[in-house]
């Protein structure tokens, strides 16, 4: 088992039946390597979003096969997904989708009280050094809706990293920042990638933003473009 | 399995929309409270419509059912297909209420259910006053046991009920009768039996059951007068009535003594199926009505609960990327169900405890009520918070399912 490969998709295939029969991802084989920061570009309807839900295993619909740090995920059950991603995987969206009525801290801790693996206390402490990192300690206990967008997508961001999962992975998770926040948001990731050795893997339209990433996979109907490797 | 994560998302669930929360509540309130409710007051109605039929009939009767059938006497020495032609069949010898009375009423003293056992001497009469004649039944009773079982002294208008005992000449007539024969407190009460005696009775004490019935044709005398009536010896009466601690039991303690006497051993359902029948279908309706007014609350639960889903549904498939199992989901909104459940049910049995002690002192004030009867049982605040309970179980399980079924793509990618 090569141990620095941190996911690695087999043939992916995936139809879409409705309206009617499409093949939205066409035989996509890939790997990525552990610490690296991947972007997947492609216009619109290229895939590029399908592709990361397949990666991320909510999406179980599809043909072919997806291993994450070495395990076989095609084929499990929905529970044994969630509780995988639950340990392995962190989200970040567009949209921040924090829950509301909750404040910045308790959504944060959620993913890792669901764990369960660390005491209330270890947690809370674990959650206040992330939102700290992320410049949000004076914003930890207010309800998640009195916050600004940037704010709110720094919560998601912390929330995805609580539980140190290997891999974080984005669907546009700067879409809806402006360049200030954006700028934040990608040196945090970098930043992860590098001192901490996680993987990201992002869904972006924003060109800056993929070229500063170590390697851009490019989409087009479904096909696997090429992959280029910054600085080569 | 209870995991404390999924309890805190249904507490801030429930407590960040607290008029819905409200809402949700108060519809299970008001369902337990009325099935609580209804069940009391039917309960109480059939109470008080079962001790009102008491003050008249025991839990059991022993008495002798007259002959056997003796239509074709013949059939007992024939073949079954012979054509037999007998006409005015007449019984020769017949022995008339119960003999050997001492010993039946021992052994029915006996039995573990017997709270109470007392002896009449039944003779149909007719009462005479000048031109007034009246059918109607004259009891001749053991005063003291005869109180004991059917609580006479209660309906007593004028005179005195344990006075009978000393007087043999003495009579209680019935309100109805009384006023039929125009007869007050002293005067003479004339009657004749079946079998042709006249005698002269003086009235002792009036009494009112409020049963028409008896109150316009049932007289009272001392069971030794009567026997005195009919030339019986002190061994003789015509009816053994007996009373049980359980009286919806009589029929086991009917069934149980019947092999060992000789006569007619009758619990009182078997002669006023009426009675039952009526007391039943009042049950059936009080439940009827309840559990469609739990039904009613259960339809408001699912229905918020779906409404709560709905609203949620982000939120839900954003948890199921985060890592929360299906399982996890139910879980979340089932609490918040039955959270919903559990404090309107205990909200519920306290409301409708409170209901039925504003009912029960309404004032109603026929055939000797004095307020709208109703009972406190436990047992009926029990069962309507189980119904309860079970009922926002069913009601809260559906829309959890649902909400554990949501795939998050569909959700999260619009």
């Amino acid at each position: 088992m090569d141990t620095t490969i941190a996911l690695k998709g087999t043939a992916i295939n995936k139809f879409f039946y409705q309206p009617e029969p499409f093949q939205v991802l066409k035989d996509i084989s890939f790997s990525v390597n552990k610490g690296e920061f991947l972007t997947l570009v492609g216009k619109s309807g290229s895939g590029k979003s399908t592709l990361l839900y397949v990666l991320s295993t909510m999406d179980t619909d599809y043909k072919g096969s997806l291993e994450i740090n070495g395990a076989v995920l095609t084929g499990k059950s929905q529970n044994q997904l969630a509780a995988f991603r639950n340990e392995h995987i962190g989200f970040v969206f567009q949209f921040h989708y924090l829950l509301v009525e909750f404040t910045a801290l308790e959504n944060v801790m959620l993913p890792a009280l669901k764990l369960g693996k660390k005491s209330r206390e270890e947690i809370e402490a674990n959650a206040y050094e992330s939102l700290k990192m992320l410049d949000l300690r004076e914003q930890a206990l207010k309800p998640a809706n009195m916050l600004s967008g940037g704010q709110q997508q720094r919560v998601a961001i912390a929330r995805a990293l609580i539980n140190n999962p290997s891999i974080i992975m984005g669907d546009e998770p700067t879409g809806n920042l402006d360049s200030k926040n954006t700028k934040v948001v990608f040196d945090i990731f970098k930043q992860l990638t590098r001192e901490r050795g996680q993987t990201i893997i992002a869904v972006t339209h924003d060109d800056d933003f993929a070229r500063n990433s170590d390697r851009i996979i490019e989409l087009s109907d479904g096909n696997l473009l090429k992959t280029n490797t910054i600085g080569e | 399995m209870f995991s404390s994560v999924n309890n805190k998302i249904s507490g801030v669930h429930l407590t960040s929309n607290t008029k819905q929360s409200i809402v949700a509540v108060l519809s299970v309130t008001f369902g337990i409270s009325m099935y609580v409710f209804m069940n009391s007051f039917m309960s109480g109605v059939n109470d008080t419509q079962t001790n009102l039929a008491f003050t008249a009939m025991a839990h059991v009767r022993v008495y002798n059912d007259g002959p056997v059938d003796n239509t074709n006497l013949l059939k007992k020495v024939l073949p079954a297909n012979t054509v037999v032609n007998l006409r005015s069949a007449k019984v020769i010898q017949y022995t008339e209420g119960i003999k050997n009375s001492r010993q039946i009423v021992s052994l029915l003293q006996h039995q573990p259910e017997t709270t109470g056992v007392t002896t009449q001497v039944n003779i149909n009469v007719s009462y005479h006053n000048g031109a007034v004649r009246i059918n109607g039944l004259l009891s001749g009773v053991d005063v003291e046991n005869e109180e004991r079982l059917f609580g006479i002294g209660r309906y007593m208008l004028q005179g005195e009920w344990a006075q009978l005992k000393n007087r043999s000449d003495g009579v209680i007539v019935g309100s109805g009768l009384a006023k039929n024969m125009s007869l007050n407190i002293n005067d003479n009460l004339n009657l004749v039996t079946d079998g042709g005696i006249v005698k002269n009775y003086k009235v002792i004490g009036i009494f009112e059951t409020t049963i028409a019935n008896t109150d316009k044709s049932k007289a009272y005398i001392n069971i030794g007068a009567a026997r005195q009536l009919l030339s019986k010896n002190a061994d003789y009466v015509t009816d053994i009535q007996v009373n049980v601690k359980d009286y919806s039991k009589a029929r086991q303690t009917a069934g149980a003594v019947a092999p060992a006497i000789p006569y007619k051993v009758e619990a009182w359902q078997m002669a006023n199926g009426q009675l039952e029948a009526g007391s039943n279908l009042r049950d059936i309706i009080a439940k009827a009505v309840s559990l469609t007014i739990l039904l009613v609350a259960g339809f408001g639960i699912y229905n918020i609960m779906n409404m709560t889903v709905s609203q949620k549904i982000r939120e839900i498939a954003i948890l199921k990327a985060m890592g929360f199992s299906g399982g996890d989901i139910t879980q979340i909104f089932l609490t918040e169900a039955l959270v919903i459940g559990v404090v309107g049910g205990i909200v519920g049995m306290v409301f409708g405890f409170f209901v039925a002690l504003a009912v029960n002192n309404v004032p109603f004030k026929i055939g000797g009520l004095q307020t709208l009867p109703m009972t406190y049982k436990a047992h009926d605040y029990i069962l309507a918070f189980i119904f309860g309970l079970l009922t926002t179980f069913v009601a809260g399980y559906l829309p959890a399912r649902k909400a554990s079924k949501i795939d998050p793509v569909t959700i999260i990618r619009g």
